[in-house]
């Protein structure tokens, strides 16, 4: 049994490399405190609320009510109901180790109880790993996962934590009805559909109220309509489009939504946008699948027709009229036939000249698409075969035995498929076709648990860790780059051993980094490591920002997305996170930057950045400050949490319980900076406490406001009217080192902290490639992980290589 | 007889019944003869995080706390719950009653245990069941569905931050459904496949589950000690469907109630939360008036600070920020009265709720007459986990004495008010957790 004392130590350690909060001795550190201050009415000889303290065992994780009795004590101590006030204080040097002694403690025994031993526990796959995967297996891209209840995170944010992710009745019914719902989908029956192909040039109008036009402006719309369409399969709509663009300004950028149901009013939903970028005709190209967007009603619709709306999503920040009324003499003819001239207001949509503009000449529709009959996707389910021959059961044995390997990412034993079609057999005499039988069969398959988690059942004797199987190793792989199943490449692989050699591993994960999915790991690494979904949280409040538009949260967080692959595609240095002499820009967020000649259309491209931009690094990245803003103003504490869970894997205590507003007697305190308000709060020593080791990080950025914009002064509103006060982002970190604002944080982060952020990057993407929390036991490999990481100037793939490599990841 | 668009059309009701012995849903909305005197037992608990303001009695703002002045039958309320006046009889406040397990517990951490009491800290989060999951346990096969589980935020959230108020058998969290359009299709979204296919799916599903319930206890037996654990959920879920098909299949015959959609916001989110949290009401309402369900919970918002999508609406609303920092800044200089709008906008939401309820006859009453309802928090001002801002509403049918305001000291567990509610309901409950008994003022 490994000893209390070296959890204590060497957890502090996983949080924070450096170890800066050591945990206090007890006997030498904290027992002399309780003694002094405590053993009076909580010791030998009274026991106030039967509460003694100087034998209280310091064995957290056996012992429970000790545990909860020293929990106890530390919200009386942080309350400041302890000592009670005619007895002495505790000096602040006391305290700290006292609180410092008891959080710490604490927090191990919670870690212990929560270890399994470094053993991840059994996953299952999350909402987008579902989606992925569901797609993937079926070969239809479709909603599969839109109604699962969301997933529960980890500690650290992560989505595919195996202890988080729970199962539910109601989770099991949603696999079930989606199983059916995408089955039904991939496999088809009868002669193969007509094709249907129109093309229409003239918009449809149904008030006046629109502006129904092929020329889309700042306002206007064009409204395809298509009389016949199909109920599902895939289809296409081809814009052919030309683009008046105008000096200067970004490209226009067409907008289409697709489909409406008049009956239900069910809205159209977003079929995509593109930036139209050449004068010349040329024809964009909209895919998607009939299923995924609202079908009209053939039989009681008052608008007959399938809808497409086009729209021009140009936006350059500045807001327009769209219209004006103005009064047209019109001649009306009166009851006794009598010619008037009435005046008569009418509605003129305005031009603006300085709109870049989108010509539409013509939309088609074709759909549906299939490239062959039966298509490919019903196909790899009723697999060309001798055995079609030889009798149903004998085919519907290969059917499912073929689609179980896929769906189980593994070979499967002849006793297995025989289990599964047993169903089979039930139900194929009341099934009205031989397709329908083998639909419910498969639809089991997709509920078994061996699909719906990586299960990887254990092959020794329960003790020591074991080596994964090939084909573990291949799904534990393509979950982690790729958030979904195996493709046959990486099956085939794992099938011939090949996964076990470093170089061909490599091989693979160079292939797998190189695949669009890889996308996917990007969007969900990034997403969870730095909580993007926060700007999400945030509402932006318009008294404080005039100007702000909901639209551009998108591309915020697309920019921190795009960094991150630009980092890892590149092979650039990961110190780039903090500091970077480029950013990833698009036309939206280089306008909100205020970045001169950057990138005219919504792609994302990177931009070298100007020698006097404050920007560069993640910290000032407009997703993070917004997410960690209040919508009105910086929010320097949310800020400095940030820096330190997730850039410097050190997370402060969370509050105690009971915690006083940041309030002070002084009536001017509204007026103050944040920085005075924080100091103010500090004075107060339980805050400071921890307070001290938290708000520096985050007033270093106080020169961007709350939607990331810099900033020499502060806007606040007091009553009704607004004040200012000058920007102040001075400051002393923890350790006494003074800096001035965001460049000097960035540089001390880099001179002072590279080894910290190398290892807090080596613990998340751990982390995050095995799905589990990571413990005390892992620290020598996270260790060998980091040197090999700095060694290979902080480049993300061989930190990936190193994972992939690793026992932790390679073991269960 | 009603015309309103909801209630079922008794012809094609008999006609699908017919032969077939079941235990009919409750039988008010067709206005058919043969009522049970009184109507169902229901109950609803509606939460909000962080409590409300409570400024001091002699503090300058007053009139913008949540607990009215006075005490006992002699009572008025202040600015915050005006909207309630109507209601007066119909309700009690509740000064004073927190759970003493939750007192001891983060300022965050309490709402996991609002309507389970239970002993929730350490490392072992585990809870136990709530009092809604009892009631439905209870009420059981009455109704289509046994309870209807709701939440802003949605899903369960994580342990000390839970996303739902409700607790099953084992204190496994029970999903909250979050998206208006879902819940609709759930309760009353028709089924366009034939009776006869929609029959033999719901056959084909229980021998999948016959099937796949086999084929699991195999993959446990391989699986390792803590994979086993984990897996027990799995297991627990499929035993529960299969439950919960041969409910269906009994339900079959018996047509979803038809109710009119186009009044509901059944795309609102959390991006539109006026017509959000009001369209969640209206569900409730639907589904106890439809009495596909007699147990419903909606969290409004959960309490994980940083993470709830819920946190914004009051900013969305105009109120000026999130519902976190309203909380927090309840007793700066005009604090009180800012998150006082906010808890009189919330308390206008449930008027609404309690309006409808009261207009709506049922036996020789009202809906709200044999409906309770429980409104609050788990902390009083923000993470202060005692004197909770509580009221009960309805149920006066059901043995409930309204029409009070009454304050408690610490020495009463909350519950005992959990307690006398499940009493009420007919759900026999001598204890609950930590309770002492009922609270004697409140029952009739």
């Amino acid at each position: 049994m490994i000893s209390l004392r070296s959890i204590v130590s060497t957890i502090a350690c996983v949080s924070a490399s450096t170890c800066l909060a050591q945990v206090p001795d007890f006997e030498t550190d904290v027992r002399p405190i309780i003694e002094k201050h405590c053993a009076k009415c909580h010791g030998p000889e009274k026991q106030k609320s039967k509460v003694r303290l100087d034998t209280l065992s310091t064995d957290l994780i056996s012992d429970r009510p000790a545990a909860e009795t020293w929990h106890d004590a530390l919200n009386a101590i942080n309350l400041g109901e302890m000592p009670p006030e005619d007895e002495p204080e505790l000096s602040s040097e006391d305290r700290k180790i006292l609180t410092t002694w008891i959080r710490g403690t604490l927090k191990s025994a919670i870690a212990a109880q929560k270890s399994t031993g470094g053993e991840v526990i059994m996953r299952r796959l999350n909402r987008m790993e579902y989606q992925n995967t569901m797609t993937d297996l079926l070969g239809i891209k479709a909603d599969y996962g839109k109604n699962l209840p969301p997933d529960t995170p980890s500690e650290d944010g992560f989505k595919n934590n195996g202890a988080a992710l729970s199962m539910s009745p109601l989770q099991l019914e949603y696999y079930l009805a989606s199983a059916r719902e995408g089955l039904s989908r991939a496999i088809v029956s009868g002669p193969p559909p007509e094709k249907i192909k129109i093309t229409t040039t003239e918009s449809t109008k149904k008030s006046n109220r629109e502006n129904s036009t092929n020329r889309l402006g700042y306002s206007g719309s064009f409204v395809g309509k298509f009389l016949e369409f199909p109920d599902e399969g895939a289809f296409i709509i081809r814009v052919k489009a030309r683009a008046e663009l105008v000096e200067g300004k970004a490209f226009p950028r067409l907008k289409a939504t697709f489909g409406y149901r008049a009956d239900t009013q069910t809205p159209s939903a977003e079929l995509g946008e593109i930036d139209i970028i050449s004068s010349e005709a040329t024809t964009y190209e909209f895919r998607g699948r009939m299923e995924q967007f609202p079908v009209q009603s053939r039989t009681q619709s008052k608008y007959p027709g399938q809808l497409v709306m086009l729209e021009n999503a140009f936006d350059d920040g500045i807001k327009r009229k769209d219209k004006r009324t103005i009064e047209k003499e019109v001649e009306v003819k009166n009851k006794k036939g009598k010619v008037q001239i009435k005046k008569q207001k009418q509605t003129e949509w305005i031009e603006h000249d300085d709109v870049p503009k989108i010509v539409i000449d013509s939309v088609e529709f074709e759909g549906p698409i299939y490239k062959s009959w039966p298509p490919e996707h019903h196909t790899r389910i009723f697999l060309p075969s001798a055995n079609r021959e030889n009798g149903e059961l004998i085919y519907a044995q290969e059917i499912v035995g073929n689609f179980m390997t896929r769906a189980y990412r593994r070979p499967v034993e002849k006793t297995e498929v025989q289990s599964m079609l047993r169903l089979y057999t039930k139900i194929r005499p009341t099934s009205a076709t031989f397709e329908d039988a083998i639909r419910d069969t498969l639809a089991l398959v997709l509920v078994s648990p061996d699909f719906l988690y990586l299960v990887e059942p254990e092959t020794g004797d329960g003790k020591a860790k074991t080596a994964l199987t090939d084909h573990e190793l291949a799904s534990r792989l393509s979950y982690f780059l790729w958030s979904t199943m195996p493709d046959a490449a990486l099956f085939e692989a794992a099938s011939n051993g090949e996964l076990r050699a470093p170089k061909k591993l490599a091989t693979q994960i160079d292939r797998m980094l190189a695949h669009e999915k890889s996308w996917q790991f990007v969007e969900q690494f990034t997403n969870q490591w730095l909580d993007l979904a926060s700007v999400d949280r945030v509402a932006v409040n318009p008294d404080y920002y005039a100007d702000w538009d909901d639209i551009i949260k998108p591309s915020m967080q697309a920019e921190t997305r795009h960094f991150f692959a630009e980092i890892l595609r590149h092979d650039l240095s990961a110190l780039n996170f903090i500091d970077s002499d480029f950013a990833m820009l698009n036309e939206p967020m280089a306008r909100h930057y205020g970045i001169k000649n950057g990138p005219r259309g919504n792609a994302f491209e990177r931009v070298t950045l100007p020698a006097d931009s404050p920007r560069g690094g993640l910290m000032t990245q407009a997703s993070v400050l917004l997410g960690n803003s209040t919508g009105e103003d910086s929010h320097p504490i949310l800020r400095a949490v940030w820096i330190r869970e997730r850039l410097l894997n050190d997370p402060p205590a969370p509050p105690p319980p009971n915690v006083p507003p940041l309030e002070s007697e002084d009536p001017n305190f509204a007026k103050l900076s944040v920085r005075k308000q924080l100091e103010i709060h500090r004075n107060d020593p339980a805050c400071d406490d921890c307070h001290r080791g938290i708000d520096p990080w985050g007033i270093a950025l106080e020169n961007f406001n709350a939607i990331g914009n810099w900033r020499t002064e502060i806007r606040r509103k007091n009553g009704k009217k607004f004040i200012t006060q000058p920007a102040e982002a001075q400051t002393e970190l923890p350790g006494g080192h003074t800096i001035d604002g965001v460049a000097d944080l960035q540089d001390f982060l880099k001179e002072h902290r590279k080894d910290q952020f190398a290892r807090a990057i080596v613990a998340r993407l751990t982390g995050y490639a095995l799905g589990r929390n990571l413990e005390f036991t892992d620290e020598s490999e996270l260790d060998a992980l980091t040197e090999q990481f700095s060694e290979a100037d902080y480049q993300l793939r061989p930190l990936i290589y190193g994972i992939a490599n690793s026992d932790l990841f390679q073991t269960k | 007889m009603s015309n309103k668009p909801w209630h079922l059309n008794r012809r094609t009701f008999l006609r699908s019944t017919a032969g077939v012995s079941l235990s009919l849903p409750f039988l008010e909305c067709m206005g058919a003869g043969e009522i049970a005197k009184n109507g169902p037992k229901r109950m609803c608990a509606v939460y909000f995080p962080y409590g409300a303001s409570l400024p001091k009695n002699d503090s300058p703002d007053a009139n913008w706390s949540w607990m009215p002045n006075g005490e006992g039958r002699d009572f008025t309320f202040n600015n915050s719950l005006k909207s309630l006046e109507p209601f007066q009889n119909d309700l009690t406040v509740f000064k004073g009653l927190s759970h003493p397990n939750g007192r001891k517990m983060g300022g965050h951490d309490t709402a996991d245990i609002w309507l389970t009491g239970a002993q929730f800290k350490g490392g072992n989060f585990r809870n136990s069941t709530s009092i809604d999951q009892l009631a439905a346990q209870h009420f059981g096969e009455t109704t289509r569905y046994s309870s209807l589980t709701m939440s802003t935020d949605g899903g369960v959230g994580e342990p000390t931050r839970s996303s739902t108020l409700s607790f099953g058998r084992n204190g496994q969290p029970v999903p909250a459904h979050n998206r208006p359009r879902l819940i609709f299709d759930r309760f009353f979204g028709i089924n366009a496949d034939s009776m006869k296919s929609q029959r033999q799916e719901l056959k084909t599903s229980g021998s999948m589950l016959d099937l796949l319930l086999d084929h699991s206890k195999s993959v446990r037996k391989n699986l390792g000690h803590q994979d086993q654990q984990k897996f027990d959920e799995y297991l627990e879920s499929v035993r529960s469907i299969e439950k919960r098909v041969d409910r269906s299949q009994r339900w079959l015959d018996i047509p979803k109630p038809e109710v009119d959609a186009s009044k509901l916001h059944l795309d609102s989110d959390e991006s539109t939360p006026a017509e959000y949290i009001r369209t969640m009401y209206d569900l409730i309402f639907l589904a106890f008036q439809t009495d596909s369900t007699r147990v419903a919970t909606y969290q409004l918002g959960n309490m994980n600070g940083a993470t709830s999508v819920a946190g914004q609406f009051p900013q969305l609303l105009g109120f000026g920020n999130k519902i976190h920092s309203l909380a927090h800044g309840w007793n700066k200089t005009g604090g009180a009265e800012k998150l006082g709008k906010w808890d009189q906008y919330l308390a206008e939401q449930l008027a609404h709720f309690l309006t409808r309820l009261k207009e709506t006859p049922e036996a020789d009453g009202s809906m709200l007459d044999s409906t309770i309802v429980l409104y609050g928090s788990s902390n009083s001002n923000t993470h202060n986990n005692n004197d909770y801002p509580l009221l009960l509403a309805g149920g006066s049918k059901l043995g409930l004495n309204h029409g009070q305001f009454l304050k408690f000291s610490k020495d009463t567990p909350l519950t005992n008010l959990h307690v006398t509610m499940l009493n009420r309901l007919g759900v026999p409950t001598e204890g609950f957790v930590d309770s002492t008994g009922e609270l004697a003022e409140i029952v009739a």
